[in-house]
């Protein structure tokens, strides 16, 4: 309750009991209103709100876009990565790696800093010796088939660990044809995958 | 004829030293062995062994171990049968020909320990019980049991005896070297050496990565190696004396592998993947660290060199007839024309490899077969007579798998890396009889490489010489 109403209230009380004149109302208080300076911060803080909340706009896109960058460099690290497989004794590109190797093509024309490493493998059949030579047939035979789509020969070197790396153990047709790969590593310009 | 005549038949009459041939020992041999131009047999034929009787040496002291370690020698010469039970009441002073003829040996060997100023030196007599005459005697300086050089001190006497008896080289005072993955560490390969005799396996690199393909230098001090310890497999040299190592120029991004001596071991032969897709064999100077010279290359695989007993040839294994069938080759040492070893025959198939130069004879053992792609682990050993007229192969084993030929400094053994029905090991194949032993057990080692004769005052021993004063001589 008001305190005018509490006013009125009174004085009605008194005039029943002696007929007084209410006091004339107390003039309205004058709107005194915001001043120009909380004007102009209010102006400001609504301008700092909108460049907030444009800034955290901003900033959920560019993660969004980090993270499809990031989802598309390990796609593209996975697809390099991917390991090709060959037929026994021999270092001819099969045309399911034809197919893994086509897929690393277009990464490596989009990123030319990114350099590889070629590790050629074979399986336990054979002399040791003969199988660090067929190893190496094999990461040869990559690397001839990517530069012979225009890539720079620099970009990839080789090394052979013929039968010494298994990556499937025993002496069954499985474990063998797991064996007779090539496997990539990344050695430079990692970080250009997926711009 | 007295069993003394037959004897003394059989000594007076020289045995073949070329390479023959027995006849397959029965149907079921005959048919494996159905390689064209290949037979199954050994590489000297049926030559008598000689019995031989070894006295209890005297002196005390280590003498009983010592006559032990000579007699185990002698049997692995697998150049005598050594009569293991002496006749009660033998002699122990002078020589009772006509009591040891009795015994049915040719040959008997005695010896004394005897100290002078602090160190041992062991004195054998060869006697001849044919002939009732001394046929051979040398005193040699023995180190104490606990030296590290005891037992090759002793080895080198056995050695000794069989070059006055035959008047070849031995192999007792030798090692073997191969490489395998040490317990621990599966992912890695290492180098370890073993004696001729099966004693002393013991760890010589710690790399920590994959060491393989070994070769001893001639000398005898130096075992040139590929290790992948610096990420790409290089070949290094080490000095067993005193750990140190050199390497081989090459470009960046080069692999090495499988270095062979030149007989002045000097230049080593190997065959190396250069980045960019070169390769071949190449030679280099490895003592002046110069002189890298290409002797072959091309586009496909020529690979695994091995200088021939004078350096004037190199067998090598090439894929040039096509990959499944790799073959084995010879061309100059210094590069050229290449011709065909291994018993290659259009549309049979076939994969040899390994081949290793005889350090006696222009003789190369390599391994291999007839061999479905599917058939796994089952090389046999074959050795190749270079002077044979007739191109006759022999293959010298029959079961299991057999790779990484090498011959002794006898040139008469061959080390093996192999497998049989009881599991790895390391094999050692008299090519003379086929007698096959089992120099390590349970081992799944490769690589197998066996040294020159060795000095227990270090480094090798030129062959033909057979330790201090072991002059054969007519001592009647």
């Amino acid at each position: 309750m008001s305190r005018s109403r509490l006013i009125l209230a009174a004085c009605a009380t008194m005039l029943i009991a002696a007929g007084c004149r209410p006091d004339p109302p107390p003039p309205d208080p004058v709107p005194t209103g915001p001043t120009a300076e909380e004007l102009e911060r209010m102006r400001q803080d609504s301008i700092r709100a909108a460049e907030e909340a444009a800034r955290r706009e901003r900033e959920r896109m560019e993660q969004e876009a980090a993270a499809a960058r990031e989802r598309a460099a390990a796609a593209a690290r996975r697809t390099l990565m991917e390991v090709v497989y060959f037929d026994y004794d021999e270092a001819t590109i099969r045309p399911d790696t034809e197919e893994r190797l086509r897929a690393k093509l277009d990464i490596l024309r989009d990123t030319p800093g990114v350099r590889l490493r070629m590790e050629g493998h074979a399986d336990e059949r054979g002399t040791s010796e003969y199988n660090f030579a067929l190893g190496n047939d094999r990461a040869e035979s990559v690397i001839r088939f990517l530069t012979g789509f225009g890539l720079d020969m620099g970009r990839f070197s080789s090394v052979s660990y013929g039968e010494e790396r298994p990556v499937a153990q025993g002496s069954t047709e499985d474990a063998w044809a797991q064996n007779r790969r090539v496997e990539f590593v990344i050695t430079a310009g990692g970080n250009d995958l997926g711009r | 004829m007295t069993t003394r005549g037959l004897r003394w038949l059989a000594r007076t009459t020289v045995p073949a030293v070329s390479l023959a041939v027995l006849a397959a020992g029965s149907a079921a041999q005959e048919e494996e062995a159905a390689i064209p131009g290949v037979s199954l047999g050994f590489v000297y034929e049926g030559e008598r062994i000689p019995p031989i009787a070894i006295r209890p040496f005297t002196g005390g002291g280590p003498a009983s171990n010592i006559a032990s370690i000579i007699a185990t020698d002698l049997d692995y010469s697998d150049r005598f049968y050594v009569r293991d039970s002496l006749p009660a009441g033998v002699d122990t002073e002078g020589i009772q020909y006509s009591l040891w003829d009795q015994y049915g040996v040719d040959w008997l060997l005695t010896g004394n320990i005897d100290s002078e100023d602090g160190i041992a030196f062991l004195d054998v007599e060869l006697h001849d019980i044919v002939f009732s005459s001394i046929r051979s005697r040398a005193r040699f300086p023995i180190p104490p049991p606990g030296h590290e050089g005891f037992r090759l001190a002793v080895h080198q006497v056995s050695d000794a005896v069989v070059e006055w008896v035959h008047g070849d080289p031995g192999m007792a005072a030798s090692r073997i070297v191969f490489s395998m993955r040490p317990f621990g560490n599966p992912g890695s390969k290492e180098l370890y050496v073993v004696d001729s005799d099966g004693e002393g396996l013991r760890r010589v690199t710690w790399d920590d990565d994959l060491a393989v393909s070994p070769a001893w230098s001639p000398d005898g001090t130096h075992i040139a190696y590929t290790s992948f310890k610096s990420g790409l497999p290089r070949i290094y040299e080490l000095n067993l004396a005193d750990g140190s190592e050199r390497t081989v120029e090459g470009s960046s991004g080069e692999q090495q592998f499988s270095p062979s001596y030149h007989p002045d071991g000097d230049r080593i032969a190997f065959w190396s993947l250069e980045a960019g897709g070169a390769k071949g064999i190449s030679t280099y100077n490895i003592r002046e660290g110069c002189c890298l010279i290409r002797l072959m290359g091309g586009y496909h695989q020529n690979i695994q060199p091995s200088y021939s007993r004078d350096g004037s040839k190199l067998a090598f294994l090439s894929n040039r007839l096509g990959s499944q069938t790799p073959q084995i080759y010879v061309m100059p040492g210094d590069g050229g024309d290449a011709e065909l070893l291994s018993p290659y025959r259009y549309g049979q198939g076939g994969y040899f490899a390994d081949p290793d130069w005889s350090p006696t004879a222009d003789m190369v053992a390599f391994a291999g077969g007839i061999v479905d792609q599917r058939v796994y682990n089952q090389y046999d050993i074959f050795v190749r007579d270079i002077e044979a007229p007739d191109n006759r192969i022999v293959r010298l084993t029959t079961e299991g798998n057999n790779e990484d030929p090498s011959w002794a400094p006898d040139g008469r053994h061959l080390v093996v890396a192999g497998v049989r029905s009881y599991g790895y090991g390391v094999f050692v194949v008299d090519t003379a009889t086929g007698r096959t032993r089992l120099l390590v057990a349970g081992v799944r080692a490769e690589d197998t490489d066996w040294s020159p004769q060795l000095s227990w005052q270090g480094g090798g021993v030129e062959t033909g010489g057979a330790g201090s004063g072991a002059e054969p001589g007519d001592f009647r």
